[in-house]
C-alpha cells in the first residue's frame, strides 16, 4: 500500500531531525543531571549557536561544518558566564526562582540577539549543497550525511569524556550524588559550570547542523525546540543520556511519520501524545529509575 | 446679599460651561491625524512587517511634505503610531487596544496575516474604527459575519481572487507548455501539488483553487494537498508526498520565511525538479536572497515586486516610491509595503473627502471613495471599494524567475497577462514533468 522507498525517506528525515533534538536534550539532561536545574532558555543557545556560526560564516567564508567547534567554544563561554552570574546565585533555592529567572533569559536573549543581528530570518548556503549520495533506493543529499556523522562523533566524543577522563567521572559522581561528591572532595561548584557549559556547547552544535541544513533561523526559534527537548528528557528519563538519544530519534522519527500519514498539523502534536502515553505506562521514563 | 453672590458664581460657572461650549467648533479642527500603523515589528513575520512600517512613514513624509491632508480649506499634517502585533494574535490584540483606547487613533491601517488581523477585528468593530487593511489576504477579513466589519475595509487582494487568478494562468499557460513538452495530448490532465499554511490564509488559498477548478471545469488534477503549521522550517516529509505524487507543478501557499526554504528544500533536498508557484506575499527582497539559484524557473503571482515594473504609467510611481524608500531605509519595498503605502494615502483621502475626523463619516467616505490608483495598478485605473465586502480589486501578474550568476540571486519577469508580459514562459531544461 505504501511505498518502501517513500517510507524509508521518511524515516531518514526523521533521523535527521532526531540529531539536532538529541543534541538539545542531551546538553539539556548534562545541565539537569548535574545541578538539578530546569532552564527553559535552553532552546536560546541553540538560537545563539546558529547565530554564532552564521556570523562566522558571512565574515570569513569558511566551511560550518569546521565553524561548529569554534561556535561551541563560544557558548562554553556564554554558558559559563549565565551558570555564574544568573543560576549559581539562586541553585537550592526554589525550583519556582529557576523556572522564572530561565523565562527571563528567554527574553533577555531573544531581544538581545534581536538587537545584535536584528529580528529577520536568514540563511546560510552549505558548500556541499546539491552533492548527493546514492544510499540503496534513496538518493541522500551529502549533507545530512554528514550532519549524521557529526552527531554521533560529538556523542562519542561526551562518552569517552564522561567515561574516561577524570573530569567526567567527576562530573557523573556529582550527578548521581551531589553530597557525596562533596565529602569525596569533587568541587561541585566547578562541575556546576563545566556541565552548563558542554550543555550550552552541544545546543550551539544543534544550531549550527540546523541552519547548515538549509533551515531558516531568527532570534525566535529556539523556544519550540526548547519545549520538545524537555519533552525528550522527560520521554527519555530525567538525566539518561541513552534516554535522551533514543527519546531524540523517536521524536524526530514520530514526527515526520505524524506530517506524512495524519499531515503537517501533527506534527508537534504527536510528540506530545508519545510523551503522555509513556508518563502513563512508566512514569520515569524510557531509561529513567525511580526516585530520579 | 448673600444670594447675590451665589448668583453670581452661578452665572460665572455657568458662562465657563458656555464658553467651553462655544469652542468646541474650534476643535473639530485637529492638529493631527492620528493613523494607527499595526505591523509585525517583532516575531517571525518581523521582516515584512517593518516594509509595511517603514512604507507607511515614506507615504507620511510624502503627505505631510506637502502641507499635510486638506481639511476644511487648511492642510493638517499626519502623525503615524505603530503598533506591534508581535507576529501573534495576543500581540495583535494588545497593539490594536492600545492604538485604539490610548492613542486614541482617527483610522488604523495595515494588519498582516489573516489568523493574527482577526483576533483583532473585534476591538476596531467594538470601538468602529476605520481599518484599511493592507496586508491579511483571507477573504474572511470582511466576509465574516460572527462581528460587525463594517468599519474594515479590505485593500489587498483576497485568496480567492489570487487563488483564482494562479489556477488560471496554470490552466492557460503552463498545461499547455507541459503538454507540448512532453508531447501529451491537448487533453491530458495537469497534476497540480499544493502545500499550504495551515492558518485562515493557507486554506483560503487551498478552497480557492479547488473552487476555481470545479466551477470552470478545469482539467487540473489536485494529486496532493499537504499542509504545514505557521513558522515551520523543515518541509521536507510533506515535500517527500508531493513528490511521490508526481505532479506537474506545485503551488505554494506560505509566507516568505517559510517559501524560501521549502523551495530550496524541494530542489536540493528531495530533488523536486517541477514548477513552484507562490503567492503574491512572497515578491520580497529577503525571499529572493533566501531562495539564491533554486529560484530559477519558478513563479510568483504579483502586484507589486522590489525588481520589476510593468511597463506604462505606474512604473514611474513605483521607482520613485522605491527610490524614496531605498534612500531613508537602504533596502527596497515589497508587496505588503506597496499597499500599506496606499493605505496611508487612502486614509489620508478619506478624512479629506470626510472633512471630518468623526469616524463614523470617515467610514462613509471610505465607502464613497473613488481615488486615482496611487503605485499598484487597479481594475479601472481607481481605487475603490465594493458595496458587498468593501474591498479594493486588483490588477494582478505572474513573474517568472531566472537566476542571475553575477548577483548570485533571480530576478523577476513578468510572463503574464500578455498586456503586461514583458516575455513569455518558458519551462526550465531540468523541469521534470509528473506522470505522462
Amino acid at each position: 500500500m505504501y511505498d518502501l522507498g517513500i517510507l524509508l525517506q521518511i524515516v531518514f528525515w526523521g533521523l535527521y531531525a532526531g540529531c539536532i533534538y538529541i543534541l538539545l536534550a542531551t546538553g539539556l539532561n548534562l545541565i539537569f543531571g548535574v545541578m538539578k536545574i530546569v532552564n527553559f532558555a535552553h532552546g536560546e543557545f541553540l538560537m545563539i549557536g546558529a547565530y554564532v556560526t552564521a556570523t562566522i560564516f558571512f565574515l570569513t567564508g569558511f566551511n560550518p561544518y569546521v565553524i561548529i567547534l569554534l561556535s561551541m567554544l563560544a557558548l562554553i563561554g556564554i554558558g559559563a558566564v549565565v551558570e555564574r552570574l544568573c543560576f549559581r546565585p539562586i541553585l537550592g533555592t526554589s525550583k519556582l526562582n529557576e523556572i522564572f529567572l530561565s523565562i527571563g533569559l528567554i527574553y533577555v536573549f531573544q531581544n538581545g540577539a534581536a538587537m545584535i543581528w536584528g529580528d529577520e530570518w536568514q540563511s546560510i548556503k552549505s558548500p556541499y549543497a546539491g552533492i548527493t549520495v546514492p544510499l540503496g533506493s534513496l538518493t541522500i543529499p551529502l549533507d545530512y550525511i554528514i550532519i549524521m556523522g557529526v552527531t554521533a562523533a560529538i556523542l562519542c566524543g561526551l562518552y569517552l569524556f564522561l567515561k574516561n577522563t577524570k573530569t567526567g567521572r567527576e562530573m557523573r559522581a556529582t550527578s548521581q550524588n551531589r553530597k557525596g561528591a562533596m565529602l569525596v572532595g569533587i568541587n561541585v561548584e566547578r562541575m556546576d559550570i563545566l556541565s552548563f557549559g558542554i550543555g550550552c556547547a552541544l545546543a550551539a552544535a544543534a544550531g549550527t547542523l540546523w541552519v547548515v541544513s538549509g533551515q531558516v533561523f531568527n532570534p525566535y526559534m529556539g523556544s519550540i525546540p526548547a519545549i520538545k527537548a524537555f519533552a525528550i528528557i522527560i520521554l527519555g528519563g530525567l538525566g539518561s543520556i541513552p534516554g535522551a538519544i533514543i527519546g531524540g530519534l523517536l521524536y524526530g522519527i514520530a514526527e515526520n511519520g505524524a506530517a506524512y500519514f495524519l499531515g503537517g498539523v501533527w506534527k508537534d502534536a504527536i510528540s506530545f501524545i508519545i510523551l503522555i502515553i509513556v508518563l502513563v505506562i512508566r512514569p520515569t521514563g524510557l531509561f529513567g529509575e525511580s526516585g530520579e | 446679599m448673600k444670594y447675590s453672590a451665589l448668583f453670581i458664581i452661578i452665572l460665572f460657572i455657568a458662562a465657563l460651561f458656555v464658553g467651553c461650549t462655544q469652542q468646541a467648533p474650534v476643535s473639530e479642527q485637529p492638529q493631527e491625524i492620528k493613523i494607527g500603523v499595526i505591523a509585525s515589528l517583532t516575531g517571525p513575520a518581523s521582516n515584512v512587517g517593518k516594509n509595511m512600517w517603514q512604507s507607511a512613514q515614506v507615504a507620511a513624509d510624502e503627505i505631510n511634505a506637502n502641507g499635510g491632508v486638506l481639511f476644511k480649506g487648511s492642510k493638517v499634517p499626519i502623525r503615524l503610531i505603530v503598533g506591534d502585533d508581535e507576529s501573534t494574535q495576543q500581540g495583535g490584540q494588545k497593539a490594536a487596544t492600545q492604538l485604539i483606547t490610548s492613542d486614541k487613533v482617527d483610522l488604523l491601517v495595515g494588519g498582516y496575516s489573516s489568523a493574527v488581523t482577526s483576533s483583532y477585528e473585534q476591538t476596531v468593530a467594538e470601538y468602529k474604527v476605520p481599518f484599511v487593511v493592507t496586508g491579511a489576504s483571507s477573504p474572511i477579513i470582511t466576509h465574516r459575519t460572527d462581528i460587525d466589519t463594517s468599519y474594515i475595509f479590505h485593500h489587498c487582494p483576497t485568496t480567492d481572487s489570487y487563488g483564482m487568478y494562479t489556477t488560471t494562468f496554470i490552466d492557460q499557460v503552463i498545461r499547455s507548455a507541459v503538454n507540448k513538452k512532453i508531447g501529451a495530448a491537448a487533453d491530458r490532465p495537469f497534476r497540480l501539488g499544493l502545500i499550504y499554511q495551515d492558518t485562515a490564509f493557507g486554506k483560503g488559498v487551498q478552497t480557492a483553487v479547488n473552487d476555481t477548478i470545479t466551477k470552470n471545469n478545469l482539467n487540473i488534477q489536485l494529486v496532493s494537498q499537504q499542509s504545514f503549521k505557521m513558522g515551520e522550517s523543515d518541509f521536507r516529509t510533506p515535500l517527500t508526498s508531493i513528490k511521490a505524487a508526481k505532479p506537474d507543478a506545485v503551488y505554494i501557499a506560505a509566507f516568505p520565511n517559510e517559501g524560501a526554504p521549502l523551495i530550496s528544500q524541494a530542489r536540493r533536498d528531495i530533488g523536486l525538479n517541477t514548477i513552484f508557484l507562490s503567492v503574491e506575499n512572497n515578491d520580497n527582497a529577503q525571499f529572493y536572497k533566501d531562495l539564491g539559484q533554486y529560484g530559477e524557473g519558478s513563479i510568483i503571482e504579483s502586484r507589486f515586486s522590489p525588481y520589476t515594473a510593468p511597463a506604462g504609467a505606474l512604473a514611474d510611481s513605483q521607482s520613485k516610491f522605491k527610490n524614496s524608500y531605498n534612500a531613508r531605509f537602504g533596502a527596497f519595498p515589497d508587496m505588503m509595503g506597496a499597499s500599506t503605502y496606499e493605505g496611508v494615502y487612502i486614509a489620508a483621502k478619506a478624512v479629506e473627502n470626510a472633512g471630518t475626523t468623526d469616524k463614523a463619516t470617515v467610514r462613509q467616505a471610505l465607502i464613497d471613495l473613488n481615488m486615482p490608483q496611487v503605485i499598484e495598478a487597479m481594475n479601472g485605473g481607481t481605487i475603490s471599494f465594493s458595496k458587498d465586502f468593501r474591498e479594493s480589486q486588483f490588477d494582478l501578474w505572474m513573474e517568472q524567475l531566472a537566476y542571475n550568476q553575477t548577483i548570485g540571486e533571480s530576478r523577476p519577469t513578468i510572463v503574464w497577462p500578455d498586456n503586461l508580459k514583458v516575455t513569455d514562459f518558458v519551462l526550465p531544461d531540468w523541469y521534470q514533468p509528473g506522470s505522462p
